[in-house]
């Protein structure tokens, strides 16, 4: 029975709305490969982060070879044994690859403030060498390849790791998810080494890569952890289940005011759209009073697709229609102007002006519905407002409240309003709408979701779960890596078994 | 917030939202500048009674009516969150044209200079907006090109008006004894705050674009047209501020573009506008463009060497700026 | 063998753009010559080098900052200060002062002094580097109208005005000062914690912060030596005109930023260094001296740098736009 190098204990961790960690209890061994999988928001990036020192915890413990820690910073981590390699990479760009390895470390290798090249190099190479790796370490750490520097990455953590003289312990945050499968079987190669002079926590959302590269699984499920089992053990079904869990019921979703469509009027469709390195040949309808999910992993392409509709990013080939007309817009005001709304998922740096109040926000996709001749009508923008603030149930129902003191949902109301006021809207993008509101929040948004489809609006979202995507659309289409991989309809009766989706999305 | 692995970002969103409310606390942002006025003007007149007598302030308001046009012209680059640094070398150069064209043209050297001027301020928006170009770095080199020109129109001297200077020697003039230069600054101000309160591009997409312009872009904003209006604007009040000054002084000169930046940026924040943008607004300036004044005229009364002004506008731009400064705007300091 | 010639094309495409300033360089030198055979005679070339001698020293010191990311425009007022400063210490006939070298090392230190001011003020009062140089240029100017009170001090230090106006192996000492700074510039960026630092904190800030790299000192410290060189070349140009002069620096601001950014250098920081300063140097230079030579007054001077500077960076940063890029 080979000793814990690392538990957490009844591990908690709140978000300003959203419970993101509950009570989660978990064991990695020495010279193992523990792999964590789950679903958007299931918490094992907020797990690898408490792990990694990014983040601190609101209680329970972590416990480092039976002693119990706390982690003020990542520096802390580091000195405990524990290294984490970031999904977006973290080596500055313009200087060697040896340097970066040593940066902020270099030790004798920098004495009274000057660089001794051989030994800088010499250093490097060592923690190089033990992954088995030809990089030279005086290249110029841009010029390499995306996967080799994410081997860097890897060698940095190493060579931290072997100052402290303990078995490091080395977290990875969906390393596989921008890389070509060549390179996914050196970095198996790698982690098969590392777990000879250490522990590897590896986290990715590809059910097959997991179970290749590890030896036990933990299935977390909003913020729980749902299940351990033996990787050899596993079976793909199994654990799809154990992600997913129930679904919380209908009326959750508001199903019983779900109307059909009619099917003989696409408001958008998109035709063999494709973007160099971001999605390829994506082609789908949407109807007026449709809302139509489009679901994927992060990577898979969906969000950049969501935003080149509404003139965010530009496409290379392919057409978009608006009620049949051809259309490319070039800015997000182009695509407004149109009537293509747009709800973003970083609320907080997108969707809302801090620093304005809920009056402002509210008309500043479309000032004139209060305005008249040129100038501002304040009675009628008044009267505007406040109909909607009643409308949506917004609270606190002042409209001169800055719009930043107002709560998630509600500032969620108050971009949906937004986009409601204009004249012209004809498509709604919602981009993870839900993400980041308590239940009670979700469920009027969900709502409100309800009433636009059936006012006859073509709504495209993009849900936070493959629940939120079954329950609320009309139809789904699933992405992965830049291709449709899957169209279900999702009428009532007919909806589609869960792990069907989540098998096209892995 | 995102879910993929990155490196921790600094600060929690509660922090950043009390943060904001505390600095928006109308009352302090507005009696603080007013106050620093009524104090800076009594403590001078303490000492020299007649700095505030019917002539003082006659004086005052002709100097202020100057620094008001510029600083109001200013504020719009601020206000999105960017910096003309370029104004200086515009009213100069404005000055020089009016100058030379005003015995040739007569009346119509008015709008010729203007339309001139705005349209140099006109170019600075273009190319910030074309090649994506920091501020600060298109309008020093507008700065540079001008400031050139200036002296090679002007052949390196002052330019006195030969002719025409009837069409603008009302502007010199007094009603009631108050200065029609500073009638006229209150007028303009008047009317830009006007554009400012009650049109949707000055109230709504304007303060958008220096609060949030991420936001702003989303909403569907046209963010490129709010900037370069902003920066011909600046150049429009630039040819409106050379005007006053050629009627005050009866000549052009191209190298008061030195001594006309510093002020404009000064007045700006002095009185209480965030140089980060997105607040404030016209009453806001008019009180940072008379603290201005008071100072560079109570140096002068005082008997203070008038050496010592570039040196008390350096440091009174750089505390400004730096009290008023909304930092949770900043991501990376450069 | 057709990847062949498409991998050596992209070489050379790679070649090419990573070596257009020199090329630049060598295109305006021999269409100059071409144009005024004169100006490759001895005596401009000298009048070239002075020029860039002077620019160099400054647009070092420019250098440092900008690959920080940031950005120095109080260089003329620190020249303007430096000039009074050194006019009044060595030799001259207004104060009673002959400090001669020390002199010099003190008015060195006073130019530090103004950048650590700046550093300080913008990495810890956290105030962008453009606002607070802004000021301390006109503080500069201040104070070196301050000291003018009225009446310039002509310097009789042999040694100072030595430096522009004696000759060793044909050419003012000055311009050796101003190779040695370079050189040492180069040994900083490559050799030493200082240098590779602000090329960390340049090429990504947030990243090197957290590796733990003290970026505030290493800001500091940048700003001190940019202040130090600004005042090293108010010295050189002062030695120039043999007096004190609140003007000495006119200009200056444009010509060390046009310097560095079309040598190659980007305003964003993080890639560049002295090589390219050096290059950019002489092709300022070179444009400047030939319109002399070919009679354009220098007021016009200004306008063609402003106008350079504002080319160059369009066309080094043309291929970073982005639909939805902030920008302020």
């Amino acid at each position: 029975m080979s000793e814990t190098v690392l538990a957490v204990e009844r591990l908690t961790k709140h978000f300003v709305e959203t419970v993101a960690l509950d009570e989660v209890t978990l064991a990695l061994r020495a010279h193992e490969v523990l792999g964590l999988v789950g679903e958007n928001g299931s918490g094992k990036s907020t797990l690898l982060k408490i792990l990694g020192g990014v983040v601190r915890p609101d209680s329970g413990r972590i416990l480092v070879r039976g002693q119990a820690v706390q982690f003020s910073g990542v520096a802390d981590a580091i000195a405990s044994g524990i290294g984490m390699v970031y999904q977006e990479q973290s080596l500055v760009p313009n200087i060697t690859v040896a340097e970066n390895i040593l940066l902020g470390q270099e030790g004798s290798a920098v004495r009274w403030g000057w660089y001794n090249w051989k030994q800088l190099r010499q250093q490097a190479s060592i923690a190089l060498h033990q992954l088995g790796l030809d990089i030279d370490p005086m290249a110029r750490t841009e010029s390499l390849s995306f996967a080799e520097r994410q081997m860097v990455e890897i060698a940095k953590v190493l060579f931290l790791e072997n100052r402290r003289h303990v078995a490091p312990i080395i977290l990875l945050d969906e390393p596989t998810s921008v890389l070509e499968s060549k390179e996914i079987d050196t970095l198996f190669g790698q982690i098969r080494r590392l777990r000879e002079v250490g522990s590897v926590v590896f986290v990715s959302h590809r059910l097959g890569e997991v179970l290749d590269v590890s030896d036990r699984i933990y299935v977390l499920r909003n913020g729980r952890c749902v299940g351990e089992r033996e990787a050899k053990q596993s079976r793909h079904d199994d654990l799809y289940e154990m992600m997913i869990g129930r679904s919380p019921g209908q009326s959750y979703y508001h199903e019983e005011s779900r109307l059909p469509f009619d099917e003989g009027r696409p408001v958008l469709s998109l035709d063999g759209l494709s973007a160099r390195k971001r999605y390829s040949d994506v082609s789908f309808e949407i109807h007026a009073g449709e809302v139509l999910a489009l679901t994927g992993l992060i990577g898979s392409g969906c969000e950049s697709v969501c935003r080149t509709i509404f003139g965010a990013e530009p496409f290379e080939r392919g057409l978009m229609r608006l009620e049949g007309v051809k259309i490319s817009p070039g800015s997000p005001a182009d695509a407004v102007a149109m009537g293509i709304g747009y709800v973003p998922a970083e609320r907080r740096i997108e969707g809302v002006v801090g620093g304005m109040n809920v009056a402002a926000n509210m008309i500043l996709a479309d000032p004139g519905v209060a305005a008249r001749r040129g100038l501002l009508d304040f009675r009628r923008w008044r009267t505007l407002v406040a109909g909607w603030i009643e409308r949506l149930r917004i609270k606190p129902a002042s409209p001169r409240a800055d719009v930043t003191a107002l709560s998630g949902g509600n500032q969620q109301k108050v971009v949906l309003a937004k986009w409601l006021l204009r004249s012209n809207l004809k498509v709604l993008l919602l981009d993870h709408p839900a993400r980041g509101l308590d239940v009670g929040a979700k469920t009027e948004v969900y709502a409100l979701i309800r009433r636009l489809a059936q006012q006859g609006l073509a709504v495209l979202l993009l849900a936070d779960s493959i629940d939120e995507a079954i329950g609320l659309s009309h139809s789904v289409v699933v992405m992965r890596d830049g291709l449709v991989s899957g169209r279900f309809s999702a009428s009532p009766g007919r909806k589609p078994l869960e792990a069907e989706i989540i098998k096209c999305m892995t | 917030m995102t879910e993929a692995g990155r490196p921790p970002e600094t600060g929690s969103p509660l922090r950043t939202r009390l943060r904001r409310r505390a600095r928006r606390s109308n009352l302090g942002a507005r009696a603080g500048p007013l106050i620093a006025l009524l104090g800076l003007a009594g403590a001078v007149s303490i000492g020299h009674p007649l700095f505030l007598s019917a002539y003082g302030l006659n004086t005052l308001a002709s100097a202020a009516s100057v620094i008001m046009l510029l600083a109001a012209g200013q504020f719009l680059p601020i206000s999105i969150g960017s910096i003309d640094l370029s104004m200086g070398a515009l009213t100069a150069f404005g000055t020089v044209l009016l100058a030379l064209w005003l015995p040739h043209l007569g009346p119509l050297a008015v709008p010729a200079m203007l339309i001139a001027i705005a349209a140099a301020g006109l170019l600075n928006g273009l190319i910030i907006v074309a090649f994506q170009m920091p501020s600060f770095i298109a309008t020093v080199g507008t700065l540079g090109l001008w400031s050139g020109v200036s002296l090679v129109v002007s052949s390196a001297s002052a330019v006195s008006v030969t002719g025409g200077y009837r069409v603008i020697a009302w502007l010199n003039g007094n009603i009631d004894r108050v200065p029609v230069s500073f009638l006229f600054a209150i007028v303009v101000m008047t009317v830009l705050g006007g554009v400012l309160t009650l049109t949707p591009v000055g109230r709504l997409a304007l303060y958008a674009v220096g609060l949030a312009e991420p936001a702003a872009q989303m909403s569907g904003v046209r963010v490129a047209i709010v900037k370069v209006l902003c920066f011909a604007a600046a150049g429009l009040f630039s040819g409106l501020t050379a005007l006053v000054l050629v009627a005050q002084d009866i000549s052009g000169d191209p190298t008061s573009a030195n001594s006309l930046l510093l002020p404009s940026i000064a007045a700006v924040v002095v009185g209480g506008n965030a140089i980060t943008g997105g607040t404030g607004g016209m009453s806001r300036v008019l009180i940072g463009a008379l603290i201005i004044t008071v100072v560079q005229n109570g140096i002068g009364v005082m008997g203070i060497n008038p050496f010592y002004e570039q040196i008390v506008y350096g440091v009174i731009l750089v505390a400004a700026a730096g009290l008023t400064l909304d930092r949770s705007a900043i991501g990376v300091l450069k | 063998m057709a990847a062949r010639l498409q991998s050596l094309g992209a070489t050379g495409a790679r070649f090419l753009s990573d070596q257009a300033p020199l090329l630049a360089l060598l295109g305006i030198v021999i269409g100059l010559t071409i144009a005024t055979p004169s100006f490759l005679s001895a005596r401009n070339l000298v009048v070239v080098g002075t020029e860039a001698s002077v620019l160099l020293v400054a647009a070092v010191g420019q250098t440092f900052v900008i690959l920080l990311g940031s950005i120095d425009l109080s260089t003329e007022g620190v020249m303007a200060t430096s000039s009074m400063v050194v006019a009044l210490l060595v030799a001259n006939d207004r104060t009673h002062l002959s400090l001669g070298a020390a002199g010099i090392l003190l008015t060195v230190a006073v130019g530090g002094g103004f950048g650590l001011v700046n550093g300080t003020v913008h990495a810890v009062g956290r105030i962008p580097s453009f606002m607070v140089t802004l000021g301390t240029w006109y503080v500069g100017i201040g104070i070196a109208t301050v000291l003018f009170a009225g009446q310039t001090p002509v310097i009789q230090s042999a040694l100072t005005t030595g430096l522009a106006q004696t000759r060793v192996l044909g050419v003012p000492p000055l311009v050796f000062i101003a190779a040695v700074s370079a050189a040492i510039g180069i040994v900083l960026l490559n050799w030493t914690r200082f240098g590779r630092y602000i090329l960390t904190i340049g090429g990504n800030e947030q990243l090197a912060q957290l590796a733990g790299v003290p970026v505030t000192r290493y800001k500091i410290l940048a700003f001190s030596l940019a202040g130090a060189m600004n005042a090293l070349a108010g010295i050189l140009a002062t030695a120039e005109i043999g007096n004190g002069s609140v003007t000495v620096g006119t200009g200056m601001v444009f010509a060390t930023i046009a310097s560095v950014v079309v040598g190659g250098t980007p305003l964003t920081g993080g890639r560049g260094g002295i090589w390219n300063t050096v290059i950019g140097v002489l092709i300022l230079t070179s444009i400047a001296d030939g319109m002399i030579l070919a009679g354009t007054g220098p007021q016009i001077q200004q306008s063609v740098q402003g106008a350079v500077v504002v080319i160059a960076v369009a066309a080094s940063s043309w291929a970073l736009r982005k639909r939805l890029r902030v920008v302020k």
